[in-house]
């Protein structure tokens, strides 16, 4: 016995009121841990969607062109010139921007016109690990090229040249060997053929050069417009594309659906605040005599404040034990019925158990968080309570 | 032990400059006393018992315990005296509803985060068999006669040994005989050593003890 057997004596007298209240403050709880784990787990889920449709940044050569018509007769635009990048001069710079830890992808492309028999095709040089990376939702028959002279054919392009993998074929005076054929995407690169890059500038002759780079950068929080001031500064004579409309879309969904979750959670804890703070002070008011009687029997001030505080740091805590583990549970259980829950296959594939799980560094801090919240909550009451007269509580009666 | 000098207090309200409860009363409670403060209802008996017990500060005036001031002490030496050499019981037995009949006599013993220490349990146990609650250790308040409840917060008052017992119209809300059976408590503490303070209006018990003050008006009429 010692002075937290009075708050936890009254608590269990009172164990309906406890209980429910305990009950709207795990619920709350419960809210803000569930919407917290969904929030990000869809967010990051979004993003990596969201990152499966390329590169938002394009960084090509400045290209001087000139508008030829006459007498009303438009000719279109002659562009002369044109110039090509340093590739991995280039690379490099985009790579050393204060934001690289922003960008997820540099792919730089060398496009050549090439002949496969007597029928054009387009020989696109990249570097096959990062295209990988920007174009995640690629699929191929066969393999991907990991050696020089290897190439992957487009889907139309395959069909249209009867390529197969394994085949051979002669482009632009070099030999090479398909490693792998590209599934449908319904895009421009089914109807061309990927080389390496290095393959492509050597049989180009244009060493070291690419025509264009594809960046890739995304994330929540991505500041595109800083990214691409910080390309533009290392890289001036280049022209820098930023596909800002997609990316901000794509930032604004994903903003949106975590400050909904943030506006809903603090919507839900100053509710709850607010239902201990009304509940206690109603029981300060009930229980003035007992603060008389503890005041005329010594207890300081700050031992009946913290007599009442600890009542709602009680609440709190069993709200907050309540509250963490049904959040993630709750979480796991709207993440099944998500989309979310294929990654959470493949993530129980990749050795976790699932994308949502308990941990103990969440748990602690929505434990401290909780008890800081109760303890917020009893301030105003717990201080009525310490400053009652104890001769008026005891002669009011 | 107590000297009570020219003390007045006068409470918010009742007209101009308020109501006068206290109008310089000055006593002595010596060590032993069983003294008995008896008067009219709205005399300002409980007013003193409240001043002189150091849970109502006095507008003027001193209240010497012990030769030291104990009207200008700071809160905490407060609490510290209330803890330790006061002690006191109300006409309204105030016990904690929650808490057995030993928790509540343990109260003064749980203002602390240390757990309550085997001694104090004896203590407690053994003022309850003292105040006729053996075998009631165990009992809800709620589970308790009046009478009963009111020997709890006696031995509430009397586990911590305090020097000077106040009691403020113990016996108001108890029938004859169980209140004789408290005053007769009171009378053997009394016996003990204890220094006993106690309110009355009842003419009945006002003379049980030593000595019998009688207050009118906030001015002390009689002190015998």
């Amino acid at each position: 016995m010692n002075i937290l057997t009075i708050p936890l004596r009254n608590l269990r007298r009172k164990w309906l009121k406890t209980c429910l209240l305990t009950g709207v403050f795990a619920a709350a709880v419960l809210s803000v841990v569930g919407l917290t784990y969904v929030s990000r787990e869809v967010g990051q889920s979004l993003e990596k969607k969201l990152t499966q449709f390329g590169a938002n940044i394009l960084v090509e050569p400045k290209v001087e062109s000139l508008s030829v018509g006459y007498g009303g007769f438009n000719l279109g635009a002659v562009a002369y010139a044109a110039k090509s990048l340093d590739a991995s001069a280039a690379a490099a710079k985009i790579r050393s921007i204060a934001l690289h830890e922003r960008i997820s992808s540099v792919a730089p492309k060398l496009i050549e016109m090439a002949k496969v028999g007597d029928k054009p095709v387009g020989l696109i040089g990249v570097d096959f690990e990062q295209e990988q990376l920007i174009k995640n939702y690629w699929t191929v028959t066969g393999a991907m090229p990991d050696k020089p002279g290897e190439v992957l054919a487009g889907s139309k392009a395959a069909s249209l040249l009867g390529l197969a993998v394994g085949s051979t074929l002669t482009a632009s005076g070099r030999d090479f060997t398909v490693a792998g054929v590209l599934d449908e995407t319904g895009s421009e690169d089914d109807a061309v053929i990927f080389a390496g890059l290095r393959d492509v500038q050597e049989a180009t002759g244009a060493i070291g050069q690419a025509n264009f780079i594809e960046v890739a950068a995304l994330c929540s929080a991505c500041p595109i417009d800083d990214i691409v001031a910080q390309i533009r500064a290392l890289l001036p004579d280049v022209e820098i594309v930023a596909m800002q409309k997609v990316v901000k879309s794509r930032m604004y969904a994903i903003d949106f659906v975590k400050n909904l979750a943030m506006g809903v959670c603090a919507v839900l804890l100053l509710t709850a605040c607010f239902m201990i703070a009304l509940s206690l002070l109603a029981s300060v008011n009930e229980r003035k005599h007992e603060i008389g009687i503890l005041r005329s029997l010594g207890f300081s001030r700050a031992k009946v404040f913290a007599i009442f505080c600890f009542e709602a740091v009680a609440i709190g805590c069993a709200a907050a034990v309540a509250g963490y583990l049904g959040g993630v549970l709750a979480s796991q259980k709207t993440l099944a019925m998500l989309d979310v829950a294929g990654q959470a296959e493949q993530a129980a594939h990749a050795g976790h158990a699932s994308v949502v799980g308990f941990d103990a560094a969440h748990f602690g801090l929505t434990l401290a968080a909780v008890c800081l919240i109760s303890v917020a909550a009893s301030i105003a009451p717990a201080w009525k309570a310490a400053n009652t007269d104890p001769c008026e509580a005891l002669v009011m009666l | 032990m107590i000297a009570v000098k020219n003390i007045t207090k006068t409470y918010a309200g009742g007209g101009n400059g308020g109501a006068p409860a206290l109008r310089g009363v000055s006593f002595d409670v010596r060590e032993g006393d069983f003294l008995c403060v008896t008067g009219r209802s709205g005399s300002g008996k409980s007013t003193l018992l409240h001043v002189v017990s150091t849970l109502l500060r006095p507008d003027s005036g001193q209240i010497l315990y012990r030769g030291e001031d104990v009207t200008r002490l700071p809160e905490p030496e407060l609490n510290r005296l209330r803890l330790g050499d006061f002690s006191m019981i109300f006409q309204m037995h105030h016990l904690l509803a929650y808490l057995t009949a030993l928790e509540n006599t343990l109260l003064p013993f749980m203002s602390r985060l240390t757990p309550v220490k085997d001694a104090e349990l004896a203590a407690a146990r053994l003022c309850l068999d003292k105040v006729g609650l053996a075998g009631k250790h165990d009992r809800l308040p709620g589970s308790l006669s009046g009478g009963e409840q009111q020997r709890v917060a006696i031995a509430r008052a009397l586990v911590k040994k305090p020097k000077a017992l106040f009691a403020d119209e113990p016996t108001g809300s108890l029938d004859k005989k169980t209140g004789g059976g408290i005053i007769d408590l009171l009378g053997d503490l009394n016996a003990e050593g204890m220094t006993v303070t106690m309110v009355t209006h009842d003419q009945a018990y006002a003379n049980a003890g030593n000595r019998k003050l009688t207050m009118e008006d906030g001015v002390l009429a009689s002190d015998g």
